[in-house]
């Protein structure tokens, strides 16, 4: 699978761009990994949990963590803090 | 009745932090509460000092107890964050500061300062002889010539101080902050049993075993190790997740023993690293056979081969058996693990064989852990 090698937020915490070691790089928007986040405060227990989340087009990146050896944790400047974005779910977001 | 004022002239006979100045001139006495007729006292010290005053705790204790009318008295020596300011909390870890100004290009702020490989042995069920296992593993790579830990993570039922033949206290490390863990057949050891009695459940909840477990990972003075090895509890739940988390294991070892039964619950725990992305650095097939010590004749009492049919098909490295054997267990019990006390023994060779091969994994540098990806906000 894909190893992200880089992961970089930039334009003052707007856009995120994750380079994978397969060379391919995508780019992310704060807003699309924030009302995307895999939290469960987003995206509930199940599906039809699923909380839609509006009127973050200004949210920013105001911390990455790692987590463990799979994921981060994107820490937004609204508050959220609580999703773990795998490398797979980055990559997934990215593509659809 | 006590009173505030009679615990204060009590601890008047007691020397201060400075060897000379009365406890309650000293400004150190940090607080008193008096309740029915216990009393409880705090006292104000630099941590790194925490050893040279238990004396001084210990004599403003019994000067507490001297007061008539006082049933008993808890003296506790509390430490001022004599942080500075500006100065980065202690730790330095990076997960709270890299907001801005963090360095440039910093890489993951989980790892363990000095500690060079993680390893986590594990199992996706109880009984199945994982701590033994991780015990001997350990103590064979520190045969090996490695310098080995072992971190007891099974808060619930620690076995480390059983089978290390552990039993007393572990000490403050030199600078008042970390303690100092066990050392026994030429491996570190530290374990929550070494801090309760024998028997005393850990009653706890999630929260209270992950912060534990956080401790016990980082507030240790492991120094330089080339391999710190992690006995896991049984199962996938919290303690698992705060590994896998909380630090970047350099591998995973299953043990299992070769019925259906344990296996299924062995490909439980391997699922689980894989969707955490730990590598598995193999299976251990644990009470694979007993040899009658009367008649020589080999008894498969769990079946045999199950777990090395289980690592073909997962494409795991198949590390080795270890037979179900009295000796191994009397030892255990004893706190002699085989690999130290029957030196050359077949038992101590099973295993010497599994530490053989995770040490060559680690050192080629095969395990497919891959290094952290640079996090940067610019």
């Amino acid at each position: 699978m894909a190893w992200p090698t880089d992961i970089t937020a930039s334009d003052n915490g707007r856009r995120l761009e994750v380079v994978y070691d397969d060379g391919v790089a995508v780019q992310l928007s704060a807003e699309r990994l924030r009302v995307e986040s895999p939290s469960a405060e987003v995206q509930g227990h199940s599906p039809s949990q699923r909380k839609i989340v509006t009127g973050k087009e200004n949210v920013r990146i105001v911390g990455i963590e790692p987590v463990g050896h799979y994921a981060i944790k994107i820490v937004f400047d609204d508050g959220h803090d609580s999703g773990l974005y795998t490398w797979d779910y980055l990559r997934e977001l990215a593509a659809s | 009745m006590v009173t505030q004022e009679d615990v204060m002239r009590a601890l008047g006979s007691v020397p201060g932090p400075d060897g000379k100045t009365p406890l309650p001139e000293s400004g150190a006495v940090s607080g008193v509460t008096v309740r029915d007729a216990k009393v409880f006292a705090a006292i104000a010290i630099d941590p790194a000092q925490a050893k040279a005053m238990e004396p001084m705790r210990a004599r403003a204790e019994a000067a507490i107890k001297g007061l008539a009318g006082v049933q008993s008295a808890v003296v506790t020596l509390t430490a001022e964050a004599a942080r500075k300011i500006g100065e980065a909390p202690a730790g330095g870890n990076g997960a709270h500061s890299h907001a801005k100004g963090a360095a440039p290009g910093a890489r993951a702020a989980t790892e363990l300062p000095g500690v060079r490989h993680i390893v986590a042995v594990a199992s996706g069920k109880g009984g199945v002889g994982k701590s033994t296992v991780a015990c001997n593993l350990a103590v064979g790579l520190a045969k090996l010539g490695l310098k080995v830990g072992l971190l007891d993570a099974d808060l619930y039922g620690p076995s480390a101080p059983k089978l290390f033949g552990i039993t007393e206290k572990p000490d403050m490390a030199e600078d008042g902050q970390k303690l100092e863990p066990m050392v026994s057949a030429g491996v570190k050891v530290m374990s929550i049993g070494f801090l309760v009695e024998e028997g005393a459940p850990i009653i706890w909840r999630g929260p209270m075993v992950m912060s534990a477990l956080t401790q016990l990972l980082r507030e240790v003075a492991w120094g330089e190790l080339d391999v710190l090895v992690v006995d896991m509890p049984p199962g996938t739940g919290d303690t698992q997740l705060t590994m896998a988390q909380n630090v970047p294991l350099a591998g995973a070892v299953i043990v299992s023993t070769p019925q259906d039964l344990a296996l299924i619950d062995a490909r439980r725990g391997i699922a689980m690293f894989n969707q955490v992305h730990v590598p598995l650095l193999g299976i251990v097939e644990n009470m694979s056979y007993f040899v009658c010590p009367h008649c020589g004749g080999r008894t498969d009492i769990f079946s045999h081969a199950g777990a090395q049919r289980e690592a073909e098909q997962l494409k795991v490295p198949f590390l080795g058996e270890i037979p179900l054997d009295a000796a191994i267990r009397a030892n255990s019990d004893e706190g002699r693990p085989v690999v130290d006390s029957m030196p050359g023994s077949p038992q101590a060779e099973a295993y010497l064989r599994i530490a053989r091969a995770v040490a060559e994994t680690l050192s080629a540098g095969a395990t497919t852990a891959k290094p952290a990806p640079r996090i940067r906000l610019v």
